[in-house]
């Protein structure tokens, strides 16, 4: 029997190791080029031994157009994200509790607009937004282009949340004389917490990282930080200290941003409101 | 302070037609319970009351003032429910103050309402707890203080009490007849539990199939059933129900089947005079029987086996059969019962009662 557990705790390690390993050693390896000069990251020999510097860090850190690079990326970031999250708890609502016409199409259908890959949008999106609505080169373009891309997935995920909040609670609040909108700002958000919290950590994350649709509708002054990085590859140089250095500083804001949101994320929001 | 009117009141979901056509008077501080079956449409005449159920004709007259085109928020009235819906993200404090914060109420003033009933209910000190650290009685405490801090006209109870345990139900509803004592309120309590509407209600209104069937007071509803449903939903244990044939016996009217034979008073000669044929139902009360005393005016003399006796403390329920049914027979439980025993009882004619196999009204 003991035996028995004891290989079955060495297999379990070793899976466990192996998986680590896997997601782990990509992010170790630009760690440690990032720490390299240029000499050591094409020399076979210091893969592992080598003296650790950061001069690639401070490089990329006194870059001018790096802040104003990352504060587009953060603005872009937080206010699609903010959006998206207003309408779509807020689309997801009337979808759930409201009776019109075409509510179950709506809520079957808005998951397909996820199975478009961006990639497919980007030439049309390209077109549309910089002849139709002069919106090309303008944060506020990227935006709107991310709160279309993020909605439907964030409608589709705060309806199962909101589903899972017992009627009796809006009808307790309309007793105790809470209008529509009270009833939903004071009793349905602050319930549905941890799916907004969900939420808000896959768009941002979305919004973050996403690089096609921010190359064709940014130019040099409203780049984001993804796009940037993409200059370090040039026809002549790749500077891949510089390159791994960036890509370490940039993984920290959303690193934060969801260690922040999912502190919200508790399970057994709605338990004590009504007998299970 | 008001009263409450239910006008002709309809309300369908879809092609069902839950509740049609019902008319109900509650007077000015009454405490109405709505008793019934599930699915007798008790709730949902609640729900309209509170205005969470749109009408789907008839009106409600709150003193008066037609009411069933407001919001709940406007009719002035606060609700417990079954469930008790505590709003999770609040602590007792905050889920009881609510309603206050909404209408603006001044902070001073809130904190006293709250202190006051929180003091009444004996939830002091969970004001700072949250939903989810309270025991279900300490919940219903809560749903019960939310609604009394809102100082409404009108206060409706859908089934606070079922999700109870037996013993904390008994110790609540003692506690919400003393507190009905204290508020001159408007009160409509719903519930299934027969024994609930009995301790509680001064009028109550027994439903079945979205009808009203009888109204009155406990006593009354006891005492004089218009119907066999009445008759069969009031009391505990049920009371019994089995055939007979009226017929006379040395000139006296009496009922008959086909093991046993009773004789009834005078007075019910002029009731059963409108039957079309000698059947009736006859319907007799578990306490209706008494052991026998050998004295032989005390009634009505019968001879039955005891098939099943039940202990339950005070009393015994002894299972025995009369007119080819399982009838149930109430004793003090220190009646010594032997199995296969027969025991002699006496019965009353009066407490005989008899129904109209086809309309099942009481005759």
């Amino acid at each position: 029997m003991s035996r028995y557990s004891k290989t079955n705790t060495t297999v379990f390690y070793t899976i466990l190791i192996v998986l680590c390993m896997l997601s782990l050693g990509p992010i170790i390896l630009m760690l440690l080029t990032s720490l390299k000069l240029k000499i050591d990251i094409f020399n076979d020999v210091s893969t592992f031994f080598f003296v650790p510097t950061l001069k690639n860090y401070r490089s990329v850190i006194n870059d001018p157009s790096l802040m104003r690079y990352l504060g587009n990326s953060l603005y872009v970031g937080l206010i699609s994200t903010i959006t998206t999250l207003v309408m779509g708890c807020m689309a997801a609502y009337a979808i759930v509790r409201f009776r019109f016409m075409g509510r179950d199409v709506v809520s079957l259908t808005t998951l397909l607009m996820r199975m478009v890959p961006p990639a497919v949008l980007t030439v049309p999106v390209f077109g549309i937004w910089t002849f139709q609505y002069n919106l090309g080169n303008s944060l506020n373009g990227l935006i709107l282009a991310y709160v279309a891309i993020n909605l439907p997935f964030v409608v589709w995920i705060l309806q199962s949340f909101i589903q899972q909040v017992p009627i009796q609670l809006e009808e307790a609040a309309r007793v105790d004389g809470a209008n529509p909108f009270q009833v939903f700002f004071l009793v349905v958000i602050p319930v549905i917490k941890p799916g907004l919290a969900a939420a808000a950590i896959f768009t941002f994350r979305i919004a973050w990282n996403e690089f096609i649709l921010a190359l064709v509708l940014t130019n040099r002054a409203t780049r984001t930080t993804p796009v940037n990085i993409s200059l370090f590859l040039t026809e002549h140089n790749i500077d891949w200290g510089r390159l791994m250095a960036m890509g370490m500083l940039i993984a920290i804001p959303p690193i934060i941003f969801t260690f922040v949101a999912s502190k919200q994320i508790i399970t057994g929001m709605t338990a004590g409101a009504v007998k299970g | 302070m008001p009263q409450i009117v239910l006008q002709n009141i309809k309300k369908s979901f879809g092609a069902v037609t839950v509740v049609e056509n019902l008319n109900l008077t509650m007077a000015a501080n009454e405490f109405t319970v709505l008793v019934g079956p599930s699915g007798c449409g008790k709730s949902t005449i609640l729900r309209m009351i509170a205005g969470l159920e749109a009408l789907t004709a008839g009106e409600i007259l709150i003193d008066g003032k037609p009411v069933a085109h407001l919001e709940p928020k406007d009719r002035d009235i606060a609700m417990v429910f079954q469930d008790y819906a505590l709003y999770p993200h609040m602590n007792v404090a905050r889920n009881m103050s609510f309603a206050l914060r909404l209408a603006n109420y001044p902070k001073k003033e809130i904190e006293s309402r709250v202190k006051k009933v929180a003091d009444m209910l004996g939830i002091e000190s969970l004001l700072a707890r949250k939903p989810a650290q309270l025991s279900g009685g300490q919940r219903q405490r809560v749903a019960m203080g939310r609604a009394l801090v809102r100082d409404a006209s009108t206060f409706l109870f859908d089934e606070p009490l079922s999700n109870l345990d037996a013993k904390l139900r008994t110790q609540m509803r003692a506690e919400l007849a003393l507190m009905r004592r204290r508020l001159e309120k408007n009160m409509i309590y719903v519930t299934h539990d027969q024994v609930e509407a009995m301790t509680l209600g001064d009028r109550i209104v027994v439903l079945r199939n979205g009808a009203i069937q009888q109204q009155g007071s406990a006593e009354q509803l006891y005492k004089t059933p218009v119907n066999k449903f009445v008759a069969g939903f009031l009391g505990s244990p049920p009371m019994n129900f089995f055939d007979g044939t009226l017929g006379e016996t040395d000139g006296r009217l009496a009922v008959s089947g086909q093991d046993y034979h009773l004789p009834l008073p005078d007075a019910m000669r002029a009731r059963v005079g409108g039957l079309k044929d000698d059947k009736v139902i006859v319907g007799i009360r578990p306490s209706a029987f008494t052991i026998a005393n050998g004295d032989p005016a005390a009634g009505i003399r019968l001879d039955l086996p005891v098939v099943l006796p039940e202990y339950i403390g005070s009393q015994s329920v002894i299972v025995s059969r009369l007119g080819g049914q399982q009838i149930q027979i109430e004793v003090s439980s220190d009646t010594p019962l032997g199995d296969n025993a027969t025991l002699t009882f006496t019965l009353d004619p009066r407490s005989v009662y008899l129904f109209n196999p086809h309309t099942e009204a009481t005759l």
